[in-house]
């Protein structure tokens, strides 16, 4: 079930109702029942594989408890290879195939893959490394082995995030399921504003950029450097509003029942180095990688060649994790990069800005710096979104090429919506540079009922006729 | 035993009771909280429907353009003698005015934009429901005329405000089984299938507002020089494209022509000028117009094939492969006119019914 969907728009106020009226006992089944019918809503026989990740890691966290030594170990070993042998069937399988092949086909042997086709259930990636994670907590000593088999299949089912998260920890979620949520106006409402600015990040902004994005990188070959350049930017903000769009439901609809998840991005392309981007952008994936990947390889304590080198795998799986293209791998790897450059740099660049008079704080410093991040950001993400490496590579070698202020616009994407497109950036920029210097939600507070319903209700209904409601789904469910 | 089972554990001191609803003190605020949501809903549900309203009254005072030619059609203000139809190379082919001149007859064009012949025997089908039916109908058509519609209509936006049409409804609901939300949801149509942003033209037109006319009884000429698409086009396919025959797309041309045969409309089919390098380029052109030969011969309509004019020899006549240019459609529309003024059967006296007057 999309939450851009009048099914969803149906489901959520019935699944809320219910979970206030219900008595306390009953609520936690009613949110997994719940995630069960939002789930089975994309291919329902594929409940089946989320069973059983859910049963494989609530056993495994069972016995881990228990088990001392080295059966600890290989209880962990066991559990993280079953998790992860189910998300490569489904996501790498014919990625490894196909390689062996082509690999093959280099020394000219003939080798053909299976013919059969398999599809990716939804959201595989997200619930399996939250699965993961509890499974390694539990390992570490970090959280009890939840014993209820209905909380712990909906802490990994939890609709809201199920499918594209934020990836929640255990330490997070898993107790709020023993608290009580009573409805309360204020937190509901607050809930309710935090979807609707997703429902605009996601209908307005993000779907209306995916137009020209999708026209562009379908065929570089036929667009201008222009079209090139306008798709590349205009992919950074929908790639933004559409996960960030996500995440605000998700944060918001959980939020509606009483849940706190965390908060999964903060302004990235505000960031003014790389380092600072992905600490900002994705936060639950960036910091899962951290926790786990990252900081057990030796992070930056062993030594610049360990840490580059720890940047490097970690940075690659990430790129992997998001797709099984060597484009996503491309675009880690790249970014792994853009951190090791900057690290080793650092020096030299505090130099060069102190040589030209941009010291510290300055809005000049500030500026450039703001502006090479966002430049580095958007040349990873043409990598990221083209369809194949040589794709990328034309649009990256053609940016600046050819330049046609007469022709903008693509077949799906006319000239009427761009002010629109422009408008929803600008108003998405302003909101977010006024965030930290007002609180856009107090100052409505503070009106009397009337007008203040009547901004809402305008704001709704002005997302609904601006929104593009084509069957697009997030593109973070394709991971 | 759940407990033995591993399954459940014991309540921890921590964790809260089990009370079977809200705790005192919290009870009276959660119906006033529900019922301030609930009214809040209610509002916006109003404001939609009242939104919706009046869009599409708006989108049905329009008196120019594309939504001037449905509102005629709807309102039954046509009632022309000769009616054209088909797709977009109806609609920028023939100019009803020129026919006008040279038969003395009535004509209008309610040739429909990027549409398939599913959508174009609905089109008809309303038109015959709400004005005289014509003497003959001239059916253009294209290489995709045994195609259906399918992955969506082209600008869906243009039907939601005529949903009420029993043979629009019925035709969409083949296409896409959701169109019930379009009739049913406030806003819906114009939200989830509109991407040309009609309900601004609906809510301006509800003031008053009128577009520019560029539609000419029905006839939308289009001023546009040679665009790069057919070489793109060429590019893309060196081996030549084909348009499939569909079983379904068959079976709505024979509806078209039954329709037509059940009311004692004549119908002229005609394939009207194509680019000539576009002949060429099709692959499966024989059996398309193998097809058009079979209907001729199962209802008698005559097929009219204007491949070989000297028309579509012109590339200065037309604006892509497919499409004459105003100027180009001017000479087309003259040519035919003339023949059709000069047909035996078409043009005979007992089918004039001079009546230029009522033509508007």
């Amino acid at each position: 079930m999309l939450f851009n969907s009048l099914e969803f728009a149906i489901f959520f106020p019935i699944v809320a109702t219910m979970y206030f009226v219900l008595p306390q006992r009953l609520r936690t089944l009613h949110l997994l029942v719940s995630s069960c019918v939002f789930y089975m809503a994309f291919i329902p026989a594929y409940i089946l594989i989320l069973a059983l990740t859910i049963v494989i890691d609530y056993t495994a966290g069972l016995y881990l408890e228990k088990a001392t030594g080295r059966a600890r170990v290989w209880l962990l070993a066991v559990s993280v290879i079953a998790t992860c042998l189910v998300l490569f069937v489904f996501k790498y399988f014919f990625f490894v195939v196909n390689n062996v092949i082509g690999f093959a086909g280099l020394f000219g042997w003939q080798l053909s893959g299976p013919s059969i086709e398999i599809i990716l259930p939804i959201g595989l990636s997200f619930h399996t490394f939250q699965s993961l994670s509890y499974v390694i907590e539990v390992y570490r000593g970090r959280q009890r082995a939840e014993l209820n088999f209905v909380t712990y299949a909906t802490y990994v089912m939890f609709f809201p995030q199920l499918v594209a998260g934020p990836i929640e920890r255990p330490q997070n979620l898993l107790h709020q399921f023993y608290e009580r949520h009573e409805f309360d106006y204020v937190r509901v409402t607050a809930g309710l504003k935090r979807m609707a600015w997703g429902f605009f990040k996601k209908l307005v902004i993000a779907d209306r950029l995916a137009l020209y994005v999708n026209d562009v990188y379908a065929n570089p070959q036929n667009f201008n450097g222009l079209q090139l350049t306008l798709a590349t930017i205009f992919f950074a903000y929908q790639i933004y509003c559409d996960f960030s769009g996500y995440s605000d439901i998700a944060i918001g609809s959980a939020r509606v029942l009483g849940f706190k998840l965390m908060e999964n991005f903060d302004k990235p392309y505000h960031a003014l180095t790389i380092s600072e981007f992905w600490r900002r952008w994705h936060i639950s994936l960036s910091t899962w990688f951290r926790d786990y990947i990252y900081i057990p390889l030796g992070g930056s304590r062993f030594g610049e060649r360990r840490h580059f080198a720890s940047l490097l795998v970690t940075f690659g799986i990430s790129g992997l994790w998001h797709g099984a293209n060597w484009t996503y791998v491309f675009w880690g790897l790249l970014n792994a990069i853009y951190l090791i450059a900057g690290s080793i740099s650092k020096d030299a660049r505090n130099r060069a800005f102190g040589l030209i008079g941009m010291t510290e704080g300055t809005w000049a410093r500030r500026l450039v710096m703001w502006a090479s991040t966002f430049l580095l950001t958007c040349i990873g993400w043409i990598f990221f979104r083209a369809n194949t490496m040589a794709d990328a590579w034309y649009i990256l070698t053609h940016l600046a090429i050819g330049w046609d202020f007469e022709r903008i616009s693509t077949e799906q994407f006319l000239l009427r919506q761009m002010p629109i497109a422009i408008a929803g950036i600008a108003l998405l920029e302003i909101v977010q540079l006024l965030q930290n210097r007002v609180s856009i939600s107090a100052i409505l507070a503070r009106l009397p009922l009337a007008p203040r319903w009547a901004v809402y209700a305008s704001a709704i209904i002005a997302t609904v006729l601006f929104g593009i409601f084509r069957k697009t789904q997030f593109i973070y469910f394709q991971f | 035993m759940l407990e033995k089972a591993g399954i459940a554990r014991p309540m921890g001191r921590n964790e809260p009771e089990e009370r079977g609803g809200a705790a005192k003190g919290e009870l009276s605020e959660a119906p006033h909280g529900v019922a301030r949501l609930a009214c809040f809903a209610g509002v916006v549900l109003l404001l939609a429907i009242l939104l919706d309203a009046l869009i599409t009254c708006g989108l049905r005072q329009i008196n120019t353009s594309s939504f001037g030619v449905w509102n005629r059609i709807v309102d039954g203000k046509i009632n022309a003698d000769i009616l054209i139809s088909g797709s977009s190379r109806a609609l920028t082919h023939y100019d009803p005015r020129i026919i006008e001149e040279r038969t003395g007859l009535t004509a209008f064009n309610i040739g429909l934009n990027g549409s398939q012949t599913d959508m174009q025997v609905a089109r008809l089908k309303t038109y015959l429901r709400h004005n005289k039916k014509p003497l003959l109908l001239i059916q253009n058509l294209d290489l995709f005329s045994f195609q259906t519609t399918h992955g969506g209509v082209y600008d869906p936006g243009q039907y939601v405000a005529y949903l009420e049409e029993p043979a629009i409804y019925a035709a969409l609901a083949r296409i896409d089984p959701n169109v019930w939300k379009a009739r049913v949801v406030p806003l819906y149509g114009y939200a989830a299938e509109d991407l040309r942003f009609s309900w601004i033209s609906g809510a301006m037109g509800f003031f008053g507002w009128n577009p520019p006319e560029d539609h000419f009884l029905g006839f939308r000429p289009r001023y546009s020089a040679w665009t790069e698409d057919f070489e793109r086009l060429k590019a893309m396919n060196p081996e030549g494209v084909r348009f499939e025959i569909e079983a379904e797309g068959v079976s709505q041309m024979e509806e078209l022509l039954s329709l037509c045969k059940d009311q004692a409309i004549k119908v002229l089919l005609v394939y009207s000028p194509e680019y000539m390098e576009m002949q060429a380029l099709t692959t499966n052109r024989p059996q398309i117009f193998k097809r058009f030969d079979e209907l001729t011969h199962r209802f008698g309509a005559p097929v009219w094939d204007y491949s070989s004019s000297p028309t579509s020899a012109r590339r200065e006549n037309f604006y892509n492969s497919q499409h004459l240019n105003a100027e180009g459609a001017m000479t087309f529309s003259n040519d035919l006119a003339e023949r059709l003024a000069a047909d035996p059967v078409l043009g005979r006296p007992s089918v004039r019914s001079y009546s230029k007057g009522k033509s508007s």
